[in-house]
Protein backbone atom coordinates (compact mmCIF):
# COMPACT_ATOMS: atom_id res chain seq x y z
CA UNK A 1 0.00 0.00 0.00
CA UNK A 2 1.45 3.33 -0.68
CA UNK A 3 0.69 6.86 1.35
CA UNK A 4 -2.23 7.73 -0.79
CA UNK A 5 -4.08 4.80 -1.10
CA UNK A 6 -3.62 4.81 2.90
CA UNK A 7 -4.84 8.07 3.21
CA UNK A 8 -8.29 7.46 1.39
CA UNK A 9 -8.61 4.26 3.26
CA UNK A 10 -8.61 6.22 6.43
CA UNK A 11 -10.82 9.06 5.39
CA UNK A 12 -13.51 6.81 4.38
CA UNK A 13 -13.65 5.35 7.84
CA UNK A 14 -13.19 7.97 10.23
CA UNK A 15 -15.94 10.56 8.49
CA UNK A 16 -15.98 14.50 9.13
CA UNK A 17 -13.94 15.00 11.95
CA UNK A 18 -10.49 17.13 12.55
CA UNK A 19 -6.58 16.30 10.97
CA UNK A 20 -3.95 17.63 11.74
CA UNK A 21 -1.63 16.92 8.31
CA UNK A 22 1.64 17.01 8.47
CA UNK A 23 3.59 19.36 5.75
CA UNK A 24 4.94 17.58 2.98
CA UNK A 25 3.32 15.13 0.80
CA UNK A 26 1.29 14.26 3.93
CA UNK A 27 -0.64 16.89 3.40
CA UNK A 28 -1.28 16.64 -0.63
CA UNK A 29 -2.47 13.44 -0.53
CA UNK A 30 -4.87 14.42 2.07
CA UNK A 31 -6.03 17.89 0.39
CA UNK A 32 -6.08 15.59 -3.29
CA UNK A 33 -8.02 12.46 -1.73
CA UNK A 34 -10.36 14.76 0.49
CA UNK A 35 -10.48 18.18 0.62
CA UNK A 36 -13.18 19.30 3.54
CA UNK A 37 -12.91 22.24 6.42
CA UNK A 38 -11.95 20.24 9.22
CA UNK A 39 -8.69 19.30 7.39
CA UNK A 40 -5.88 21.91 8.48
CA UNK A 41 -3.10 21.39 6.33
CA UNK A 42 0.64 22.01 7.33
CA UNK A 43 2.57 23.74 4.61
CA UNK A 44 5.83 24.08 6.93
CA UNK A 45 7.11 24.49 10.51
CA UNK A 46 7.86 20.25 10.21
CA UNK A 47 7.72 18.09 13.46
CA UNK A 48 5.14 19.84 14.71
CA UNK A 49 1.61 18.16 13.78
CA UNK A 50 1.80 15.99 16.78
CA UNK A 51 1.88 19.41 19.20
CA UNK A 52 -0.92 21.16 16.89
CA UNK A 53 -3.05 18.18 17.17
CA UNK A 54 -2.39 18.09 20.95
CA UNK A 55 -3.70 21.42 21.51
CA UNK A 56 -6.69 21.07 19.69
CA UNK A 57 -7.70 17.43 21.25
CA UNK A 58 -7.46 18.82 24.78
CA UNK A 59 -9.71 21.93 23.24
CA UNK A 60 -12.12 19.67 21.55
CA UNK A 61 -13.05 16.52 24.02
CA UNK A 62 -16.02 15.27 22.39
CA UNK A 63 -14.18 14.56 18.86
CA UNK A 64 -11.68 12.27 18.15
CA UNK A 65 -9.10 14.29 16.68
CA UNK A 66 -6.73 12.32 14.02
CA UNK A 67 -3.32 13.41 13.50
CA UNK A 68 -1.48 12.56 9.83
CA UNK A 69 2.26 12.51 10.98
CA UNK A 70 5.60 10.84 9.14
CA UNK A 71 8.18 9.00 10.07
CA UNK A 72 10.74 11.80 9.43
CA UNK A 73 8.00 14.66 10.56
CA UNK A 74 7.78 13.40 14.28
CA UNK A 75 11.41 12.42 14.64
CA UNK A 76 12.29 15.96 14.74
CA UNK A 77 9.36 16.27 17.49
CA UNK A 78 10.21 12.77 19.68
CA UNK A 79 9.79 15.15 22.82
CA UNK A 80 6.04 15.93 21.95
CA UNK A 81 5.49 12.04 22.54
CA UNK A 82 5.87 12.62 26.23
CA UNK A 83 3.82 15.10 26.19
CA UNK A 84 1.02 13.41 24.93
CA UNK A 85 1.78 10.44 26.72
CA UNK A 86 1.55 11.99 30.02
CA UNK A 87 -1.31 14.23 29.62
CA UNK A 88 -3.22 11.25 28.24
CA UNK A 89 -5.81 12.82 26.04
CA UNK A 90 -8.38 10.05 25.49
CA UNK A 91 -9.78 11.73 21.68
CA UNK A 92 -6.33 11.93 20.51
CA UNK A 93 -5.45 9.04 17.39
CA UNK A 94 -1.69 9.89 15.84
CA UNK A 95 -1.22 7.98 12.86
CA UNK A 96 2.25 7.99 11.34
CA UNK A 97 2.72 6.91 7.86
CA UNK A 98 6.24 5.17 7.67
CA UNK A 99 8.06 4.61 4.62
CA UNK A 100 11.27 5.25 6.07
CA UNK A 101 12.40 8.19 4.22
CA UNK A 102 12.26 11.72 3.73
CA UNK A 103 9.87 11.69 0.84
CA UNK A 104 8.72 15.30 -0.13
CA UNK A 105 12.65 16.49 -0.19
CA UNK A 106 13.89 13.25 -2.55
CA UNK A 107 13.78 10.36 -0.38
CA UNK A 108 16.36 10.51 2.13
CA UNK A 109 16.46 7.51 4.41
CA UNK A 110 15.22 8.65 8.14
CA UNK A 111 16.35 5.95 11.04
CA UNK A 112 13.13 3.77 11.17
CA UNK A 113 14.41 0.57 9.47
CA UNK A 114 16.72 0.36 12.63
CA UNK A 115 14.29 1.88 15.37
CA UNK A 116 10.79 0.99 15.68
CA UNK A 117 8.31 4.57 16.44
CA UNK A 118 6.05 1.29 17.66
CA UNK A 119 8.29 0.89 20.86
CA UNK A 120 9.26 4.55 21.33
CA UNK A 121 4.88 4.93 21.61
CA UNK A 122 4.53 1.96 23.65
CA UNK A 123 7.07 3.60 26.17
CA UNK A 124 5.20 6.69 26.63
CA UNK A 125 1.90 5.06 27.11
CA UNK A 126 0.50 5.00 23.54
CA UNK A 127 -1.44 2.14 22.78
CA UNK A 128 -0.01 0.89 19.61
CA UNK A 129 -0.40 -0.77 16.14
CA UNK A 130 1.42 -1.84 13.21
CA UNK A 131 -0.06 -1.96 10.06
CA UNK A 132 1.29 -3.68 7.15
CA UNK A 133 -1.28 -3.90 4.91
CA UNK A 134 -4.99 -2.87 3.68
CA UNK A 135 -6.95 -5.37 5.20
CA UNK A 136 -4.93 -4.62 8.62
CA UNK A 137 -5.88 -0.69 8.56
CA UNK A 138 -9.42 -1.22 7.90
CA UNK A 139 -9.66 -4.11 10.90
CA UNK A 140 -7.59 -1.85 13.21
CA UNK A 141 -9.71 1.67 12.19
CA UNK A 142 -12.46 -0.02 13.49
CA UNK A 143 -11.31 -1.72 16.03
CA UNK A 144 -10.40 1.79 17.76
CA UNK A 145 -13.43 3.46 17.40
CA UNK A 146 -14.44 2.82 20.81
CA UNK A 147 -10.98 2.52 22.44
CA UNK A 148 -9.42 5.31 24.44
CA UNK A 149 -6.51 7.32 23.38
CA UNK A 150 -3.66 8.38 23.02
CA UNK A 151 -3.31 5.61 20.05
CA UNK A 152 -0.55 5.52 17.83
CA UNK A 153 -1.14 3.52 14.74
CA UNK A 154 2.36 2.80 12.75
CA UNK A 155 1.03 2.24 8.89
CA UNK A 156 4.12 0.66 6.70
CA UNK A 157 3.52 2.17 3.41
CA UNK A 158 5.57 2.05 0.30
CA UNK A 159 6.78 5.52 -1.86
CA UNK A 160 4.67 6.28 -4.42
CA UNK A 161 5.74 7.65 -8.13
CA UNK A 162 3.12 9.72 -8.79
CA UNK A 163 2.77 13.37 -6.46
CA UNK A 164 -0.11 14.37 -5.15
CA UNK A 165 -0.98 18.48 -6.23
CA UNK A 166 0.16 21.09 -3.66
CA UNK A 167 -2.58 22.50 -0.96
CA UNK A 168 -3.98 25.53 -3.39
CA UNK A 169 -5.87 27.54 -0.40
CA UNK A 170 -4.14 30.22 0.94
CA UNK A 171 -3.00 29.46 4.42
CA UNK A 172 -5.24 32.37 6.46
CA UNK A 173 -7.94 30.53 4.72
CA UNK A 174 -7.15 27.07 5.57
CA UNK A 175 -6.82 28.43 9.36
CA UNK A 176 -10.19 30.21 9.53
CA UNK A 177 -11.86 27.31 8.03
CA UNK A 178 -10.88 24.78 10.28
CA UNK A 179 -11.24 27.57 13.34
CA UNK A 180 -14.83 27.75 12.12
CA UNK A 181 -15.75 24.11 12.19
CA UNK A 182 -14.31 23.42 15.29
CA UNK A 183 -16.72 25.41 16.47
CA UNK A 184 -19.65 23.41 15.32
CA UNK A 185 -18.46 20.79 17.27
CA UNK B 1 11.29 40.85 38.73
CA UNK B 2 9.61 40.49 42.39
CA UNK B 3 7.78 37.64 43.30
CA UNK B 4 4.74 39.33 43.95
CA UNK B 5 4.69 41.25 41.20
CA UNK B 6 5.62 37.94 38.60
CA UNK B 7 2.47 36.52 40.91
CA UNK B 8 0.24 39.21 40.22
CA UNK B 9 1.22 38.75 36.84
CA UNK B 10 -0.14 35.47 36.32
CA UNK B 11 -3.36 36.25 38.28
CA UNK B 12 -3.94 39.23 36.09
CA UNK B 13 -3.79 37.34 33.04
CA UNK B 14 -5.64 34.25 34.21
CA UNK B 15 -8.31 36.65 35.26
CA UNK B 16 -8.81 38.46 32.16
CA UNK B 17 -9.49 35.95 29.28
CA UNK B 18 -5.93 33.57 29.08
CA UNK B 19 -7.10 30.15 29.23
CA UNK B 20 -3.58 28.17 28.54
CA UNK B 21 -0.16 29.24 29.57
CA UNK B 22 2.44 26.59 27.72
CA UNK B 23 6.22 27.19 27.64
CA UNK B 24 9.74 25.81 28.56
CA UNK B 25 10.78 27.27 31.94
CA UNK B 26 13.39 30.66 32.56
CA UNK B 27 14.60 31.51 36.00
CA UNK B 28 13.47 35.08 34.94
CA UNK B 29 9.87 34.40 35.53
CA UNK B 30 10.26 31.53 38.17
CA UNK B 31 7.32 32.98 40.26
CA UNK B 32 5.04 33.12 37.66
CA UNK B 33 5.47 29.72 36.48
CA UNK B 34 5.15 28.77 40.40
CA UNK B 35 2.21 30.58 40.56
CA UNK B 36 0.77 28.59 37.33
CA UNK B 37 2.28 25.57 38.51
CA UNK B 38 0.33 25.83 42.40
CA UNK B 39 -2.82 26.49 40.38
CA UNK B 40 -2.60 23.65 37.64
CA UNK B 41 -3.05 25.97 34.84
CA UNK B 42 1.11 25.30 33.21
CA UNK B 43 1.45 22.85 30.68
CA UNK B 44 5.45 22.43 30.41
CA UNK B 45 6.89 20.77 26.99
CA UNK B 46 9.65 19.60 26.06
CA UNK B 47 10.98 22.49 23.85
CA UNK B 48 9.43 25.97 23.25
CA UNK B 49 8.56 24.99 19.29
CA UNK B 50 6.49 22.28 21.28
CA UNK B 51 4.82 25.24 23.06
CA UNK B 52 3.82 26.64 20.24
CA UNK B 53 2.61 24.21 18.12
CA UNK B 54 0.24 23.13 21.47
CA UNK B 55 -0.84 27.02 21.63
CA UNK B 56 -1.78 26.71 17.83
CA UNK B 57 -4.21 24.21 18.70
CA UNK B 58 -5.43 25.98 21.31
CA UNK B 59 -6.01 29.33 19.91
CA UNK B 60 -7.26 27.85 16.63
CA UNK B 61 -9.87 26.68 19.27
CA UNK B 62 -10.53 29.91 20.31
CA UNK B 63 -9.01 29.36 23.47
CA UNK B 64 -6.55 32.37 24.37
CA UNK B 65 -2.86 31.31 25.43
CA UNK B 66 0.35 32.68 26.20
CA UNK B 67 3.51 31.05 25.66
CA UNK B 68 7.07 31.38 28.00
CA UNK B 69 10.23 30.59 27.23
CA UNK B 70 14.05 31.91 27.59
CA UNK B 71 15.02 34.03 24.79
CA UNK B 72 17.59 31.05 23.80
CA UNK B 73 14.20 29.08 23.15
CA UNK B 74 12.86 32.17 21.29
CA UNK B 75 15.96 31.86 18.82
CA UNK B 76 14.91 28.19 18.64
CA UNK B 77 11.53 29.33 17.34
CA UNK B 78 12.03 31.70 14.28
CA UNK B 79 10.91 29.29 11.92
CA UNK B 80 8.04 27.99 14.13
CA UNK B 81 6.96 31.74 14.43
CA UNK B 82 6.96 32.74 10.47
CA UNK B 83 5.93 29.70 9.00
CA UNK B 84 2.98 28.80 11.41
CA UNK B 85 1.96 31.11 13.74
CA UNK B 86 2.76 34.42 10.93
CA UNK B 87 2.09 32.51 8.15
CA UNK B 88 -1.65 31.45 9.03
CA UNK B 89 -2.01 34.37 11.64
CA UNK B 90 -2.84 32.69 14.71
CA UNK B 91 -2.30 35.28 17.84
CA UNK B 92 -0.51 34.19 20.99
CA UNK B 93 1.28 36.19 23.58
CA UNK B 94 4.68 35.34 24.07
CA UNK B 95 6.71 36.12 27.21
CA UNK B 96 10.29 36.10 27.05
CA UNK B 97 13.05 36.14 29.19
CA UNK B 98 15.61 38.45 28.65
CA UNK B 99 18.53 36.22 29.74
CA UNK B 100 22.19 38.70 28.64
CA UNK B 101 20.87 41.56 29.41
CA UNK B 102 23.14 42.04 31.97
CA UNK B 103 26.92 41.35 31.30
CA UNK B 104 27.20 39.66 34.50
CA UNK B 105 24.58 37.36 33.05
CA UNK B 106 26.29 33.59 32.59
CA UNK B 107 28.74 33.61 29.09
CA UNK B 108 26.40 31.52 26.99
CA UNK B 109 23.50 34.22 27.61
CA UNK B 110 25.62 37.33 26.16
CA UNK B 111 25.08 36.64 22.41
CA UNK B 112 21.71 36.26 22.11
CA UNK B 113 21.03 38.80 24.73
CA UNK B 114 22.42 41.64 22.68
CA UNK B 115 20.06 40.59 19.33
CA UNK B 116 17.11 39.52 21.09
CA UNK B 117 15.25 43.07 20.49
CA UNK B 118 16.53 43.22 16.95
CA UNK B 119 15.61 39.94 15.95
CA UNK B 120 12.11 40.80 17.22
CA UNK B 121 12.02 44.13 15.09
CA UNK B 122 13.04 41.81 11.89
CA UNK B 123 10.40 39.27 12.59
CA UNK B 124 7.53 42.39 13.24
CA UNK B 125 6.48 41.14 16.28
CA UNK B 126 5.06 44.45 18.55
CA UNK B 127 6.91 43.90 21.99
CA UNK B 128 7.60 46.07 25.51
CA UNK B 129 10.01 45.27 28.36
CA UNK B 130 7.84 45.12 31.49
CA UNK B 131 8.99 47.80 33.71
CA UNK B 132 8.26 46.44 37.59
CA UNK B 133 5.26 49.56 38.24
CA UNK B 134 3.10 49.44 35.73
CA UNK B 135 3.00 46.14 34.66
CA UNK B 136 -0.73 45.95 34.60
CA UNK B 137 -0.29 48.62 31.50
CA UNK B 138 2.18 46.03 29.78
CA UNK B 139 -0.41 43.19 30.08
CA UNK B 140 -3.21 45.38 29.00
CA UNK B 141 -1.25 46.33 26.03
CA UNK B 142 -0.53 42.27 25.62
CA UNK B 143 -4.34 41.66 25.86
CA UNK B 144 -5.35 44.05 23.58
CA UNK B 145 -3.21 42.48 20.98
CA UNK B 146 -4.58 39.42 21.03
CA UNK B 147 -8.03 40.52 21.31
CA UNK B 148 -7.08 42.30 17.76
CA UNK B 149 -5.92 38.61 17.02
CA UNK B 150 -2.28 40.06 16.70
CA UNK B 151 0.65 38.10 18.00
CA UNK B 152 3.05 40.09 20.24
CA UNK B 153 6.16 39.66 23.31
CA UNK B 154 6.43 40.88 26.18
CA UNK B 155 9.79 41.01 27.94
CA UNK B 156 11.01 39.92 31.15
CA UNK B 157 14.72 41.64 31.95
CA UNK B 158 17.07 39.30 34.56
CA UNK B 159 18.42 42.11 36.79
CA UNK B 160 19.42 40.15 39.16
CA UNK B 161 22.49 38.23 39.58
Amino acid sequence: MNRKEAVSIIVNEIGDVPIISANGFISRDLYETCDKDKNFYMIGSMGLASSIGLGVALKNPKVKVFIFDGDGNILMNLGSLTTIGSLQPKNLVHIIFDNNSHESTGGQPTHTNKIKLEDIGKSVNYKTYTILSKKDLIFNLKKIKNQKGPIMLVVKVKKSKKISTRVEIEPEQIRKRFTNSLKLI
Amino acid sequence: MKEKIQRNIFNYFSKNGINNFVGVPDSTMKYFIKEGLEQKKILITTREEEAIGIGAGFSMSKSPTIIFMQNAGFGNSISTITSLIQMYEIPLIFIIGWRGYKKTDAPEHLGFGKIQNQLLKILKIPFKVFSENEWRFYCDWALNNLEKNNSCALIIKREHE
